[in-house]
């Protein structure tokens, strides 16, 4: 095994991936914008869904005669718009108006007010809880008056206020979303960032008749597989570089709106979590390179490899995806679980939530994927009848 | 400097099984001799080359080339040889300089004497003007003079060429040619397959001719001519494979 030789082949193949403009585009190009542009649309998604509701909202229905005084007022005065109707339940369930307030009588007799709303429309909810406040302000401008000159003091009114506290870690949902939408792109990002390249050096170079050429010179087979080998692990783990170094600029820059910054409270995206991520993924990097090259490596065109890798890239999302499901940990079995172990351990990474042993466990199962993987890549490129299948 | 002794290989093929493609194949080539092999399609002519630049394992058998053994000291015989086929094998995203450095460095050449030795083919065959273009952009012709500069980069003493010429027009086939015959002045020594008799006729010293992997007969022209009775190869090779060409009217 001479160094210098793996290192020529390795020079090489990097010299043609930054040549091929596939490679460039899923390695470079994609995972520099995938993250911002995601993160982007989130943003457009969250504050105009947030702004539709509110102008939504103002749109409410009232019966078209009245007979409580100053509902009408009042709930004018709240700022709503109001659309008197013969049918103010219909309007609501056919959408063109929020809410309705519809004064009536209740079982007993007693005037109550109807509040229509579809609890499917965030709009209605925000509607709803508008309209409730506007109605309280009434009813205790009511009782004021009703007790002026009573020589009963308003304060018995309100004996004790309510506060209410939310004790739930704030946004664990949507941090933990996050964190696993984060590790599932950074992974699958990884793996199609590895596919171009990893077929090319091999599927590819059969193609283009240039691996019997190579095979032919005075490299080994050993230092040959290894500088591919290696060359891929550098795509796979560029590709995940660019995807987090892109995540960084995306969260320290404004270009998120504040809605999303309060959904991302709680992800830490800092100097520290982005080294422990790079050195979480690298096995995975190695794994990657390694079993792309073994199965393109029975293909003998690039078209062909292309096809034999497509499923790989599926089997990589599934267990992802599963990693990004909120409220999935994993537990000390599923940490074996290659992919999936990776994605949970950059989203616990990204949320804080990890320890030493829940690093640990994953990382080094992953290890040993990485170099069984990397044995039997080196096993298969021996064997001349997948170098020279007929 | 090519001495094969007794090679054979045994294919396992998934559909036809086990197939013979060289059977006991024994032949020599001297050094400043130019040997080429003759062999319908299929016979095992690339077989019998790739197995000598030591891609492939013998089943049986085995040969020294430049005085190595090709199934002990692989990596030995491959750092003497030079080998070219008739697709060429260029890393299309390359120039013919990068390549030329590639393949000197897996030689294990000296960056100094690489540079050198470089610059120098890049002279000898003209490439001057289209050294550090990529060869994808390049016509026909200077592919094949960077083909060769890559064969002859770490300056093998065996070149080992399997149907050179193959789809190149008469100028580019020339090149080839030339090629040859300049390397056996340089006293290499030279084993190529073609299909191309004239080709053979006109270079080779000795010729060797297979089918369905075995020797059919090993010699010059004239031995050739000796044993058949026939004066064009054209002729002589039909007559090895026992084709003859019957005239029309015989059929009748
Ligand atoms: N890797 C392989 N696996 C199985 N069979 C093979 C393999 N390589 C070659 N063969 C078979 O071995 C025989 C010899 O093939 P080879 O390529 O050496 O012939 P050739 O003389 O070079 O033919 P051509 O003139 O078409 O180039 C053929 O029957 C071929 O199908
Ligand atoms: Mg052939």
């Amino acid at each position: 095994m001479k160094p210098a030789v793996v290192f020529t082949v390795y020079r090489k193949e990097l010299l043609e991936m930054t040549r091929d403009r596939r490679t460039l585009i899923s390695m470079v190009l994609v995972p520099i914008i995938a993250i911002p542009a995601l993160l982007g649309v989130a943003t457009f998604f969250v504050s105009s869904s947030q702004k539709q509701a509110e102008q939504e909202a103002l749109h409410i229905a009232v019966a078209r005669q009245s007979a409580m005084p100053g509902l009408e007022r009042a709930l004018s005065a709240a700022g709503f718009k109001l659309t008197p109707s013969a049918d103010p339940r219909g309007a609501v369930e056919r959408k063109q108006v929020a809410a309705a307030a519809v004064e009536g009588q209740s079982d007993k007799g007693e005037p109550v007010v109807r509040l229509y709303v579809d609890a499917s429309r965030p709009g209605s909810l925000v509607a709803a809880n508008k309209i409730r406040a506007a109605l309280d302000g009434l009813k205790a401008a009511a009782i004021r008056e009703a007790l002026a000159g009573s020589g009963v003091p308003e304060k018995v009114l309100t004996p004790f206020g309510v506060e209410q506290v939310d004790v739930a870690p704030k946004g664990k949902m949507a941090k933990s979303l996050i964190g696993g939408m984060i590790g599932y792109m950074v992974i699958l990002l990884m793996f199609s960032g590895c596919m171009y390249p990893a077929i090319d050096m091999t599927a590819g170079e059969k193609e283009r008749r240039t691996l019997e050429i190579l095979l032919c010179s005075p490299a080994g087979r050993n230092e040959i597989v290894l500088g591919k080998i290696l060359a891929a692990t550098t795509a796979a783990f560029l590709t995940a570089l660019l995807n987090v170094l892109s995540l960084t600029w995306a969260f320290q820059s404004g270009m998120m709106g504040p809605e999303m910054h309060k959904l991302l409270e709680g992800v830490h995206i800092n100097a520290s979590a982005v080294l422990l991520v790079l050195v979480a993924v690298f096995p995975t990097a190695v794994t990657a390179a390694a079993v792309m090259i073994t199965i393109s490596l029975f293909a003998k065109s690039f078209k062909e490899g292309q096809s034999y890798l497509t499923p790989l890239i599926l089997l990589v999302v599934f267990p992802a995806m599963i990693g990004m499901m909120p409220g999935v940990e994993a537990g000390p079995k599923l940490a074996l679980l290659p992919v999936f172990n990776v994605t949970q351990l950059i989203k616990s990474i990204f949320t804080g939530d990890y320890t030493l042993s829940s690093f640990l466990l994953p990382f080094a199962s992953n290890l040993a994927y990485a170099a069984v993987a990397f044995v039997v890549a080196v096993r298969i490129f021996k064997r001349e009848d997948v170098l020279f299948r007929s | 400097m090519i001495r094969v002794e007794g090679l054979t290989k045994v294919f396992q093929d998934k559909k036809r099984g086990a197939v013979r493609a060289l059977d006991q194949v024994s032949f020599e080539v001297k050094p400043g001799e130019i040997v080429g092999i003759l062999g319908p399609n299929g016979a095992g002519k690339t077989t019998a080359l790739r197995l000598l630049a030591t891609v492939l394992k013998p089943t049986q058998g085995t040969a020294v080339v430049a005085g190595y053994d090709i199934v002990r000291e692989p990596e030995m015989v491959r750092s003497r040889i030079g080998f070219l086929s008739g697709d060429m094998g260029l890393y299309g995203r390359l120039t013919p300089r990068e390549i030329l450095a590639f393949f000197g460095r897996l030689s294990g050449m000296e960056p100094a004497a690489l540079k050198r030795r470089s610059d120098e083919v890049v002279s000898m065959l003209g490439m001057a003007a289209y050294a550090d273009t990529r060869t994808d952009k390049l016509s026909t012709g200077m592919r094949q003079r960077a083909a060769i500069g890559r064969t002859i980069v770490h300056d093998p003493p065996v070149l080992i060429l399997d149907e050179p010429s193959y789809g190149l027009d008469v100028p580019t086939a020339r090149l080839i040619e030339n090629f040859i015959l300049e390397a056996r002045r340089g006293g290499k020594c030279i084993l190529f397959s073609t299909h191309v008799m004239e080709e053979a006729e006109y270079l080779c010293d000795r010729i060797v001719v297979i089918h369905e992997g075995k020797v059919r007969i090993t010699g010059t022209m004239e031995d050739l001519r000796a044993a058949t009775g026939k004066t064009r190869l054209r002729e002589i090779f039909l007559d090895l494979l026992n084709i003859r060409e019957e005239p029309m009217e015989a059929k009748a």
